[in-house]
């Protein structure tokens, strides 16, 4: 069990703060929603009702939403874009797909390499992408679910106003599905972005999201 | 590979339920509210119709009318009608009549009560509200 704790350490330890924030974010949701409900005259509603509202569910997507995309582009962009001196980025002349014996497919395949990395064909021309069709099948739902609840979420305020329903191709040219996408999609691009530029410089000792402390700034490509 | 299929489909699972959960109880039970209203409205039932409204919406009559709900209901001029559309977003809903009236209702504690009625739009409907005959 022990030895399952620490080869999984990431993991779980990352699965577990996702799940005490999702938690937390429901009962702090729940408690926000009530509020305005009061605000407005009208009477809580329970835990259960809150979380498999559209309310809920417009908050919960709309972040999981920009977090894949921005893990996304951040798959697809270090393919190609290089940055001198960052350890997010591969070294200077390595830009680029590589050869099938770099990238370990095919003929230059190990005995331990994964079934469709060794077969060759469409099956590895599909593994070798995998990661990114995954995660842009995520994103496009989880945008995808964003913009069905925000627009029953919008509709709820419409109605509390007087005003007609909006349909969903309407909603998605409102300001508030975009003003929702944008504010994380910025936050996104600045994080990832400063990260890639201040590793050039900073440092955390053990991290292989780092340089070793005493690697040069200009040393791109290598982990500490 | 089995993720690439499944991801999409929880999603999807996902919005439905975000969506459209418990909806089409919500559904009937708004239309039989707005239906109640209407039968007990035509028939000079005040205390019925005024049943059917939300406590704001029936102080707001009162304060107008200065006379209780039951006896100030009829000074509402509604055409009524039959319902054509009912759209329920989360805690709110609103009802459409063959007349071309809406009604808007809210949620309560006590279950689906009408908060806006005899309503009619005015410009463009989804930017400007609703010009209503009577609103909390």
């Amino acid at each position: 069990m022990r030895r399952f704790a620490r080869d999984n350490g990431l993991g779980l330890f990352f699965g577990a703060i996702f799940l005490a924030s999702l938690v937390g974010q429901a009962l702090v949701g729940h408690a926000d929603f009530n509020h305005l409900q009061l605000r407005h005259h009208d009477d809580p509603i329970s835990l259960g009702r809150y979380v498999l509202s559209s309310d809920f569910g417009v908050d919960l997507m709309e972040n999981w939403q920009s977090e894949y995309l921005q893990f996304t582009l951040y798959i697809l962009m270090t393919v190609w874009l290089l940055q001198r001196g960052s350890p997010e980025s591969k070294q200077l002349d390595k830009g680029g797909l590589g050869t099938d014996a770099e990238q370990r497919i095919g003929e230059g395949a190990d005995p331990d390499s994964p079934r469709w990395a060794r077969l060759g064909g469409w099956r590895t021309r599909i593994y070798s992408h995998s990661l990114l069709i995954v995660m842009i099948a995520i994103w496009l739902g989880s945008w995808g679910v964003s913009s069905v609840t925000g627009k029953v979420s919008y509709n709820a305020e419409q109605f509390d106003h007087q005003q007609a329903a909006v349909s969903w191709l309407q909603y998605v040219g409102t300001s508030d599905f975009w003003n929702r996408t944008l504010q994380n999609w910025q936050s996104e691009f600045l994080a990832v972005g400063s990260m890639a530029v201040l590793s050039i410089y900073l440092r955390q000792r053990g991290s292989p999201e780092s340089k070793p402390v005493g690697a040069p700034h200009h040393a791109t490509g290598v982990e500490g | 590979m089995r993720l690439v299929r499944l991801a999409p489909a929880l999603l999807a699972a996902a919005a439905v339920a975000a969506a459209g959960c418990g909806q089409s109880d919500d559904r009937a039970t708004v239309r039989a509210t707005v239906d109640r209203f209407l039968t007990a409205y035509t028939a000079d039932e005040g205390a019925q119709a005024c049943a059917a409204l939300s406590t704001d919406t029936r102080k707001e009559l009162e304060s107008q009318e200065s006379r209780p709900c039951p006896e100030a209901i009829a000074a509402v001029e509604l055409d009524g009608g039959t319902v054509t559309r009912v759209r329920i977003a989360v805690t709110n809903a609103k009802v459409d009549l063959a007349t071309g009236e809406s009604l808007f209702l809210s949620e309560q504690a006590s279950g689906w009560r009408i908060s806006a009625l005899g309503c009619r739009p005015q410009g463009a409907p989804a930017r400007q509200p609703f010009d209503c005959e009577l609103e909390a």
